[in-house]
């Protein structure tokens, strides 16, 4: 699904946000990418949903080398990923329906069918009861809620989440991991960008580990694999 | 290709979150395609002018004072071997032509206590006659007693000519000067609003929306907001020529009314929607670049 092979990205002469990174994501997995403020989660996720482009290395998703890709069929690939972000991006003056049909529309589909689209992806979110309400109405959580409703409308093939919980209380955040992992049993690849220790660890998934734009080293990650994979799942509802 | 419907939306959409900023521009093209458009009428009704043909164009005009015997002067002319014609036009006999040419003022000038044309005699020259000839007899008549002025109508037609084109080359030049800020007015506008919608923008690429899908709204929104500008201006210019021809019509002025006779034709008409319309494209095309929309809607 996701691999990369020496990947660096420098902004300005000096500063290396990542430095040659190399990693693999299988479909269908569910891989947490960790690190302290500024080791490069947020700039990886970038690259990956091709909202910057690599300063060398290459990057291949779902098949197809990023790198060379020509502008106009960016989209079409990101068509293939969802993307959810720590401030949830709503539109504030936007419904929740609205917030999730817009970006329907602009593919194309049969306001019909966004209709259907919008209320079962609300509906596996729990929020279709407030399909008509406006963001600000909303608690944090369900805010996030509708944010990965309107990730995985298009039912994407990898949803990309940078700190996805970083706003929320523990109990929320836990909700939100929990539909995280619900997305992934349906197949969708999952990777999560988050600081959160605690959660990775009761998550029991896959974990990268970022330090100052470099991956530990994928052994270090392998031994450290048995502990994480000790702690319980957390229960799907 | 983005559905129609999705286009408009968004663009009423767009309008709505910045009226203000929408106002200005709609007004902003409205004076800009105003002014030229003004001229424009004129430059219209002087060429009316200009375009009049009688039977054998006359190659000198002599402007008799209203005393003079026109007929003397008429017999002193013809004994002139390079002439052909001399034809003698009274008071009313202008009156009378110029009705014809503009029937539209025939009112207004009916109330006139006294003649608006003094008398004049035409000169027609024999074919071949060479083109100084209008000169020197003009220059000949000028020290006769009884006239008024006697011109060459090679030099007054060269004149009005001039006259005409420096109202419309005045129109063009304003025209461009004002359409160019109301393009960069109608760019700021678009940016603004792009800025207003940066989030939104910023999720539908995100979420695979195609740039001609993105970009689609704002063009449809600054090319309305010139084509309503444009027709704002038609409206005003219409408007002003209907109080001009209103306000003659009591007040009559024979030169004045000549440049209020007519409205512009209806392509000219439609020109001024379409310069708007034209002009918003632009401005939405310049504040639209791909690299600035790029920067201006990211998200993460």
């Amino acid at each position: 699904m996701i691999q990369l092979f020496g990947v660096s990205k420098r902004y300005g002469t000096f500063r290396d946000a990542l430095a040659d990174i190399s990693f693999r994501v299988e479909p269908g997995e569910f891989v947490f990418l960790t690190g302290p403020s500024g080791a490069g989660k947020s700039t990886l996720l970038r690259l990956l949903f091709m909202e910057e482009t690599p300063t060398a290395g290459q990057i291949i998703v779902n098949g197809r080398n990023i790198g060379v890709l020509p502008q106009g069929q960016i989209p079409y690939l990101r068509r293939t990923m969802g993307v959810v972000f720590q401030d949830f991006k709503l539109i504030a003056r936007k419904t929740i329906f609205e917030n999730i049909a817009f970006v329907q529309n602009v593919l194309g589909l049969a306001r019909v069918e966004q209709k259907r689209r919008a209320y079962q992806v609300l509906k596996r979110v729990g929020l279709h009861h407030l399909m008509n309400a406006y963001p600000d109405e909303l608690s944090g959580g369900e805010q996030q809620r509708v944010a990965i409703a309107r990730a995985i409308v298009n039912e994407p093939t990898l949803l990309l989440a940078d700190e996805p919980t970083g706003n929320l209380d523990p109990v929320l955040a836990e909700e939100i991991m929990r539909l995280f992992v619900e997305i992934n049993i349906r197949g969708t690849t999952v990777v999560v960008a988050t600081h959160d220790l605690e959660m990775i660890r009761r998550t029991g998934k896959r974990t990268l580990i970022l330090e100052r734009g470099r991956l530990h080293d994928p052994d270090r990650v392998r031994e450290s694999a048995p502990l994480v994979r000790e702690a319980p799942f957390l229960p799907l509802h | 290709m983005p559905r129609p419907r999705y286009v408009f939306g968004e663009a009423w959409s767009i309008a709505r979150t910045s009226p203000r900023q929408t106002a200005a521009a709609i007004t902003l093209i409205a004076l800009a395609l105003y002014v030229p458009g003004l001229l424009a009428l004129v430059s219209h009704n002087l060429s009316r002018l200009a375009a009049e043909e009688t039977e054998d164009p006359a190659s000198v005009v002599l402007t008799l004072d209203p005393q003079t015997d026109a007929r003397a002067i008429a017999t002193r002319l013809q004994a002139d071997h390079r002439i052909q014609l001399v034809r003698i036009v009274s008071s009313d006999a202008a009156l009378a032509r110029f009705r014809r040419a503009y029937p539209d003022l025939g009112a207004a000038l009916s109330d006139l206590k006294e003649a608006p044309f003094p008398p004049s005699i035409e000169v027609v020259l024999k074919p071949g006659a060479a083109r100084t000839v209008s000169r020197e007899i003009a220059a000949g008549a000028r020290v006769w007693p009884g006239i008024e002025s006697a011109e060459s109508e090679e030099e007054f037609s060269r004149r009005f000519r001039d006259a005409i084109h420096l109202v419309r080359d005045a129109g063009l030049f304003l025209g461009a000067v004002l359409t160019l800020a109301a393009v960069l007015s109608v760019a700021s506008a678009v940016r603004l609003a792009l800025d207003l919608h940066r989030e939104e923008v910023g999720i539908m690429r995100l979420m695979g929306a195609t740039e001609s899908a993105i970009r689609a709204p704002f063009w449809l929104y600054a090319t309305s907001e010139g084509l309503v500008g444009g027709g704002l201006a038609l409206g005003l210019l219409y408007a002003t020529y209907r109080f001009a021809a209103h306000w003659l019509s009591r007040d009559p002025h024979p030169v004045l009314a000549v440049l209020w006779v007519g409205f512009l034709a209806l392509p000219t008409q439609l020109l001024l929607p379409a310069a708007g319309a034209a002009a918003g494209l632009i401005g939405s095309l310049l504040s639209l670049g791909r690299r600035e929309t790029r920067r201006a809607t990211r998200l993460a």
